[in-house]
């Protein structure tokens, strides 16, 4: 092996095999996967996010939320994330067909929030969340996100309204093609 | 040569300035209202910050040198438009530094070593080919015809991560391809980047000193071919194996898995020929006794035991315990600090004092870094992958004490690697009579 161009072109089919063996064949595979009904003629799923939502996912993007919080369900033979009540079902391909940018995540610090919007049960809780988290618990206070108005109470900022939009649009109770929801 | 010190100065600065964050990032774990009031410094940016200054500042940086150096000093190599390469020094470590203030800004992406803005991305890529293109060259005008390991691997690294970079950038930042795919191209890159770049390099710098540094020749030498190609063609595939559970097709994962398995033909060749090499005539305990090499023999095991890990915790049923918990970070840290970071340190420490012509100021020093860094790697390490194993103390406020006793212990260590290093450095820079070369 002394040849340089032999050792490059071997390192170069090496690069294309895992890349046509991995990424080619999977994107033939999901690449034309869209919105799709649960069952004939029914509504489209996933839904649009809001347009509140989309900003508050650029806010939660700025954030570093993902550094600590994934957004994937594991399927039941694979860990206990539905044991744990992260979502009623598995995450599936077609949930992420809308997002621009996907916050799987690699690492929780955190609880999933995949489905959160499912689980939260009004603005007023994520925002006191969001401003004092539970004792105990490692995620920091975001008060930045909030000001206090003249009358002394304490007022989300616009960030913070989208942020909790976003936050609640994270959903997947919803039957897809897929994953159905147990009855 | 110019660029091997100014890579290495640069290295430093980055180790520095990531042994910090990296610091405060634990105490942020412990106190979470530390440093909570201003949003520059959210655990989320500031986390994104060490990593990448840690991958892209130290690691990086630390590669270009070494890789040049070794690949000069095997191919005969006389360095005449260094310029060039100053010029990717200073791309790379200016466009860096821009992309982590973007970041403390806020200006991030949610992709792994792929956070810094996309326009500071082709910045990098063209850097990168001033910078780290040079073995290349050496390697082709080489005056003798001889060949070694180290220079397979420094080649495949150096070709492997502008390709890598190149295509997911475009394929996940500048043009997202749609849903999971972007996971699982990112996925790719980061198993590229860790195995064939870093991991590459590293192991090249292991085939180089070993030998050198005990003057053997490198046992069962005949299978280190094999090794090389079976370690590059195994390393992309194992991508979907750091996806599993994840919502991509169940028969990409499975290939994951099985190319996971299939790693360890590549890490046994490794271990023979390494532990080989110093396994007889007191091979071991000369090596204990020599600066460089008792810094890569921390890393041989470390790269033995973090690629025994991969290979278990690969497995399904395994995985799906320890997934997304800390003792994956403590699989990261044996990898990146016990065996990479280690390996690097021990060039270093055979490479600055031949291009400054200098001796080391203070070996005092030397042993406070080694100890340092090897207490507080393996132990960071160790602790991550015990108590982070779910079963362990994960949650309980003792928890991150031990995390921030380690992680000072190796900026301390990092501290006392740069006094020394920037003594000599400096040291060389005020002297005009630069003959020394590689």
């Amino acid at each position: 092996m002394k040849d340089f161009n032999l050792i490059l072109a071997g390192i170069f089919f090496t690069l294309a095999a895992s890349f046509g063996g991995l990424l080619i064949s999977s994107e033939v595979q999901l690449g034309s996967l869209g919105r799709a009904p649960a069952e004939e003629g029914g509504a489209l799923f996933p839904p649009r996010e809001t347009g509140l939502a989309i900003q508050g996912r650029q806010v939660y993007l700025e954030l570093g939320c993902v550094t600590c919080h994934t957004q994937q369900v594991r399927p039941a033979g694979q860990g206990n994330d539905i044991a744990k009540g992260y979502g009623p079902r598995p995450s599936v391909a077609r949930d992420y067909v809308l997002q621009s940018q996907l916050f799987l995540g690699d690492h929780r610090n955190g609880p999933d929030l995949a489905n959160y919007g499912a689980r939260a049960k009004s603005d007023d809780e994520i925002n006191g969340h969001l401003r004092s988290p539970a004792a105990g618990s490692t995620m920091p206070a975001y008060n930045f996100l909030y000001v206090v108005d003249k009358n002394g109470i304490t007022q989300p900022t616009e960030r913070a309204q989208a942020l909790v939009a976003y936050l609640k649009s994270l959903r997947i109770d919803y039957n897809s093609p897929e994953a159905k929801l147990k009855q | 040569m110019m660029p091997v010190r100014l890579f290495f100065a640069s290295a430093l600065g980055w180790l520095i300035i990531s042994s910090v964050l990296g610091l405060i990032v634990s105490l942020k774990l412990q106190l979470p209202s530390f440093m909570a009031g201003c949003e520059w410094f959210t655990y989320g940016r500031l986390q994104v910050l060490q990593q990448n200054a840690f991958t892209y500042g130290w690691i990086a940086n630390a590669i270009f040198g070494v890789n040049l150096w070794i690949m000069s000093a095997l191919a005969r190599f006389e360095f005449k438009d260094s310029w060039l390469a100053v010029c990717g020094w200073l791309g790379w470590n200016l466009a860096l530094t821009f992309g982590l203030g973007a970041i403390l800004l806020g200006h991030l992406n949610g992709y792994s070593l792929l956070q810094m803005p996309k326009e500071v991305a082709p910045a990098l890529f063209i850097s990168f080919l001033f910078a780290a293109l040079w073995p290349a060259v050496a390697f082709v005008r080489r005056p003798t015809g001889h060949v070694f390991v180290s220079q397979w691997y420094i080649i495949g690294a150096s070709f492997v991560f502008p390709v890598a970079f190149g295509i997911t950038q475009l394929l996940v930042v500048w043009y997202p391809t749609s849903g999971v795919l972007q996971a699982l191209i990112h996925s790719w890159f980061i198993q590229n980047i860790q195995l064939l770049w870093i991991g590459a390099s590293a192991i090249s710098a292991m085939y180089y000193f070993i030998s050198k540094e005990s003057g053997r020749t490198i046992s069962a030498y005949y299978l280190a071919t094999v090794g090389f190609w079976t370690y590059f063609l195994f390393a992309g595939w194992t991508a979907p194996a750091s996806l599993l559970g994840a919502p991509i097709p169940v028969w990409i994962q499975s290939v994951g898995v099985i190319t996971s398995l299939m790693m360890l033909v590549p890490v046994i060749i490794l271990g023979i020929n390494f532990f080989g090499t110093l396994s007889y005539n007191r091979g071991f305990a000369g090596a204990w006794n020599n600066t460089t090499l008792r810094f890569v023999l921390v890393g041989m095991v470390s790269f033995a035991i973090s690629s025994a890990l991969n290979i278990i915790f690969s497995t399904r049923s395994l995985n799906a315990i320890v997934r997304f918990t800390d003792f994956t970070v403590g699989q990261q840290q044996l990898v990146n600090y016990g065996f990479v970071s280690m390996v690097l340190f021990g060039a270093a420490y055979y490479i600055l004092p031949r291009v400054t012509g200098a001796f080391w100021p203070s070996a005092k020093l030397v042993h406070l870094h080694f100890w340092s860094s090897a207490l507080g790697g393996l132990g960071l390490a160790l602790h991550l992958l015990i108590c982070g194993y779910p079963t362990g103390q994960t949650g309980l406020v003792s928890y991150y004490i031990p995390v921030i006793i380690f992680v000072l212990l190796q900026l301390v260590g990092h501290a006392a690697f740069a006094i020394n290093s920037f003594v000599m450095l400096l040291a060389s820079a005020r002297n005009p009579n630069d003959n020394t070369h590689a």
